[in-house]
């Protein structure tokens, strides 16, 4: 029913803001198998669209990132001479740690996820880091802590969105003030 | 209330066992610990499930990065990261500019606060600052009263010709003495430069390259970045980028109550009041996606973000509900 009475205009919808009908359709396509994995009741049909035009947006984002960092992957690589390159296989291993490395860190500002992933999946020192992105050592130890804080938080959201449906949550350290 | 069965579900670690956490993660990374410090972080760990709780998480987030580091092509890996990452960033920018020009923000509800602001980096080392919720008055050398709001920052250059302040981030409500040796007063935004001709104004921020200018008394000469010049006199408000100017429109006398600490709302998006409240709340706050647009009434406690949401609550089809002891969640209420 949903799918019937959205689908066209979503596609369309997608279609202009990607400039490509092959994409539009793939994206138009898993928004709705999203939706039929995790169903929602909607009371209107604006809700509805509006709904769906977020989630929509959010994932020509998802694309749009995903095809940047494929390309920035590929012209590190067009850039190697062909003896030191990575194995075909391992090329692919890295571009899906890539994907989800961004996915972590997309929020931050940019110096700050690089310092992170400089300094946590290439062991240099914060020296080094501070070298390559022109910053203070004592920066380069706040952006990590920083970048840090905000991955655990969302380890924590994760974890707790995976918990059962109905499974409280321990009481947290500090209470809710009681509104009157 | 720690009985229950540890296994099942270890304490959620609070927003600050969360930031300790990550500052020990930093301070070890380094390699410069000292073995005092080793111990010290030693006994932290032993002090609680909590900390250990969220030095779990450390660990796991770490493993994140083990494919990377396993092959020899983990620098090659970093540069193309450094490369997409700067290219994504401008885009990102410029597409939040887009998206709030067409009114609808588009974004927002899915950004981090804490990192999403742009320019944060320079406002950790601005001459002034406030964090996340706090609002502070203070009076400049020249005798100008100056209003921090929340999550703001400004650097301050008087020299014996001019009186410049540079707002980095966030917002800022001034009040211009009469200076003796009559120097100029200016505020520059990345946007472009305000001259204040003896006067009352606020000057905003906002996440998508604008620069929000409402004046309350006398007047203010804007040049954009591009050189577009306009005076805004008393009573009206424009919103620029660095190429473009909005038409003048009322000023809201409303918006002056930040420095009270209240949010005064008339008919403005759910989206915006939750943008303000990131300003004063220490955590996470999400709002789904479609209550973005529902429009609000009324007065609000900023300086009191969970009271806020309580009384936004009981007057729109919302349900605030608290996942964790940092992370508040705004739903549709049914």
């Amino acid at each position: 029913m949903l799918y019937v009475d959205h689908h066209a205009w979503l596609q369309a919808w997608l279609r202009r803001r990607l400039g490509n009908a092959a994409d539009a359709a793939d994206l138009a396509h898993d928004a709705f198998l999203r939706l039929i994995d995790k169903p929602r009741r909607f009371n209107s049909a604006p809700e509805a669209r509006s709904y769906l035009r977020s989630m929509a947006s959010g994932m020509c984002v998802d694309l749009w990132r995903r095809r940047s960092i494929e390309q920035a992957w590929l012209d590190v690589l067009a850039a190697q001479p062909e003896a030191v390159a990575p194995s075909a296989e391992h090329q692919v291993i890295v571009l899906e740690a890539l994907y989800e490395i961004d996915a972590m860190l997309r929020n931050l500002p940019p110096k700050a996820a690089q310092a992170f992933v400089m300094a946590v999946a290439c062991d240099m020192t914060y020296r080094e880091v501070a070298r390559e992105l022109g910053v203070s050592v004592r920066m380069v130890a706040k952006y990590i802590a920083k970048a840090t804080l905000c991955c655990l938080q969302l380890e924590a959201r994760q974890t707790v969105e995976e918990l059962p449906r109905g499974a409280s949550v321990p009481p947290a350290a500090t209470s809710v003030p009681a509104v009157s | 209330m720690t009985a229950k069965p540890p296994e099942s579900h270890p304490p959620e670690p609070s927003h600050q066992a969360l930031e300790q956490a990550a500052e020990w993660f930093a301070l070890l990374l380094s390699g410069e610990a000292t073995e005092a410090e080793r111990r010290r972080w030693e006994v932290w760990l032993g002090e609680s499930a909590e900390h250990r709780q969220a030095w779990q998480y450390v660990e796991r987030m770490s493993r994140r990065f083990d494919t990377l580091k396993a092959g020899s092509a983990s620098r090659l890996a970093a540069s193309a990261y450094q490369q997409a990452s700067n290219v994504l960033f401008q885009r990102r920018q410029l597409l939040l500019g887009m998206a709030a020009l067409a009114g609808s923000g588009l974004l927002g509800w899915m950004s981090w606060r804490p990192g999403a602001m742009p320019g944060l980096a320079q406002a950790w080392l601005a001459d002034h600052r406030t964090g996340t919720g706090e609002v502070r008055e203070m009076v400049l050398a020249d005798g100008t009263r100056v209003w921090l709001n929340a999550a703001s920052a400004f650097n301050q250059h008087f020299d014996p010709v001019r009186r410049r302040l540079h707002l980095l981030a966030g917002e800022i409500l001034i009040d211009t003495a009469a200076d003796p040796s009559q120097r100029p007063f200016y505020v520059e935004t990345p946007q472009g430069c305000l001259q204040a001709l003896g006067t009352r104004f606020s000057v905003r921020l906002d996440d998508s390259a604008q620069t929000f200018l409402a004046v309350y008394e006398g007047a203010v000469a804007v040049r954009t970045q591009t050189g577009s010049t306009t005076v805004v006199p008393a009573g009206q408000q424009v919103i620029f980028s660095a190429d473009s100017l909005s038409a003048m429109a009322p000023a809201d006398p409303a918006r002056e109550a930040w420095t009270r600490g209240i949010l005064i709302a008339r008919n403005i998006p759910l989206s915006e009041v939750v943008d303000e409240l990131r300003h004063h709340y220490h955590g996470y706050l999400s709002l789904a996606p479609e209550l973005a647009g529902l429009r609000v009434f009324g007065s609000y406690p900023m300086s009191d973000p969970e009271a806020a949401l309580a009384m936004l609550e009981q007057v729109m089809p919302i349900r605030v509900s608290r996942k964790l002891s940092w992370w508040i969640s705004i739903e549709a209420r049914g």
